[in-house]
């Protein structure tokens, strides 16, 4: 009874495994995808600079992650039109994380350098097809 | 003068040497692919370009030292270009190429942009195309590629039937495609290549088109080569030797028979001939000529001669007597036969205004 329970354990939790992983790139393609969009609607003048974490090292790509879904929390629309689907769209960067490889990462979000909103996402898409590669 | 001639022996070196150099950087800039991930070439040129020793360094930004090319690619004893291994290849890291030229002691730097590898990967060829026939006409077409993250390819299938003149072609971002619907007379063939999406690089690089599979009705494909074998010895044997043959009967026919030769050009009649007798025998004697009889020749002779007769206005009744006498003085100067017809002419006409 005790080696069923445990099987059925195992292949269940294998099972999950097979089916998380293009869950995952599905998810990162999703949020490609929305970054690309806010490209062409966010405010680029006159705005606060952000830390935009620039190739990360492999161990810190969550931490990379992190600082940008903060500092995409700063960031404003073009014009007053486009605000709603805006906000709507900056909501959807819901990223999931890796708590391992956070805890190997030495970079702060601060330590990176401070960029405008459209290099901002350019390097924040540029991470996302890291994670989709990887 | 030793000096100055010291002094100007490097000049002149550098002055031979430059151009020389200069055709060293004429190569158009260090161009790297990377070939499906597995390795990497940098290339700088062509033997018929380069003329120098060129050497290769290269380093990621801010993450490694300057390192020199390990494995150089060679031409004819020159080098072309730098092949690196798979562990020597980092993404998403911007990557710096710098080349040296050197010739005669003189050394030139090649520099190159920034690079992020990511965006110049070439995936290799698809490889097992498979067609199945599915229900209702359609036609699945699958395939598996050589390059390991399947998440990261868009795909492009080319096909064309044995009735269509120009190739089709779609974009396909699985590993799939269905073709609507398929004829069962016609031959088709598909090609498929694949690139890197824009999830995963910024690529314009196209793999090399896949081996070709087909799929149609053997024995439809046969006869339509068969048939198409016919028509070609038909039209490119048969009817250029029928017309020549029948160009050299034509030909022989104009040649022997005159009858057909006279009907197809007939000859231009010359009257000048018929006309030798009148210029030659009868000196242009038209009446002669024409056997007119001589009596009636005579008789268009007029046997009588007839005198110019002046007819003029009449003036007013003044001047009339005056011209009256003056006529008359006239015709009494003149000779008789000639006045004589005036009086007895029917015409004779008298006007008094």
């Amino acid at each position: 009874m005790e080696r069923m329970l445990i099987f059925c354990m195992l292949f269940f939790c294998s099972s999950m495994a097979m089916t998380a992983a293009p869950h995952k790139i599905a998810t990162y393609k999703q949020l490609f995808k929305t970054i690309t969009r806010l490209e062409t609607t966010v405010k680029d003048k006159d705005v606060e600079l952000l830390h935009t974490p620039e190739n990360p090292v492999d161990g810190c790509l969550s931490t990379a992650v992190i600082c940008f879904q903060k500092g995409a929390l700063k960031l404003q629309p073009e014009n007053s039109q486009v605000n709603s689907t805006f906000t709507q769209t900056i909501r959807v960067l819901g990223i999931p994380s890796d708590p391992i490889s956070q805890a190997h990462c030495e970079s702060s979000c601060e330590s990176y350098e401070k960029k405008t909103p459209k290099e901002f996402l350019k390097s924040f898409a540029n991470l996302i097809k890291q994670l989709i590669k990887n | 003068m030793a000096v100055p001639g010291t002094f100007l022996m490097p000049i002149l070196l550098l002055c031979r040497l430059s151009p020389n150099l200069a055709a060293a950087r004429s190569p158009t800039g260090v161009e790297c692919v990377l070939f499906n991930e597995e390795y990497m070439t940098c290339t700088w040129g062509s033997r018929e370009m380069l003329t120098a020793n060129y050497s290769l360094y290269y380093w990621y930004e801010n993450r490694s030292p300057v390192v020199e090319c390990k494995h150089y690619l060679q031409d004819q004893g020159v080098s072309i270009g730098c092949h690196f291994n798979q562990s020597e290849i980092i993404q998403f890291q911007p990557f710096r190429v710098l080349v040296n030229a050197s010739l005669g002691g003189r050394t030139l730097e090649i520099p190159s942009k920034r690079m992020e590898l990511q965006d110049l990967v070439k995936p290799e060829a698809p490889v097992n195309l498979t067609i199945r026939n599915m229900s209702s006409n359609q036609l699945q077409l699958t395939w598996t590629s050589p390059y390991p993250k399947a998440q990261c390819l868009e795909h492009a299938v080319k096909y064309k039937s044995n009735k269509d003149t120009s190739w089709m072609e779609q974009r396909v971002k699985g590993e799939i495609f269905s073709f609507p619907s398929v004829d069962y007379e016609k031959y088709y063939t598909f090609y498929v290549r694949s690139k890197i999406n824009s999830y995963c690089g910024s690529t314009q690089l196209w793999s090399e088109w896949s081996v070709p599979v087909v799929w149609g009705n053997n024995s439809t494909s046969k006869s339509v080569v068969e048939e198409q074998l016919h028509w070609f010895w038909i039209h490119t044997v048969l009817i250029p030797i029928a017309s020549c043959l029948l160009l050299l009967v034509l030909v022989i026919l104009l040649v022997r028979m005159e009858r057909v030769w006279v009907i197809l050009m007939p000859r231009i009649p010359n009257p000048s001939k018929n006309f030798d007798e009148l210029f030659v025998t009868h000196n242009g004697n038209f009446q002669e000529w024409a056997g007119v009889p001589k009596d009636i020749v005579e008789s268009f002779k007029p046997n009588y001669s007839e005198n110019i007769c002046y007819v003029s206005e009449l003036p007013p009744k003044e001047s009339y007597e005056h011209l009256w006498e003056s006529s008359n003085h006239l015709l009494s100067l003149m000779p008789t036969a000639l006045a004589a017809p005036c009086e007895h002419s029917p015409y004779k006409s008298t006007y008094v205004g």
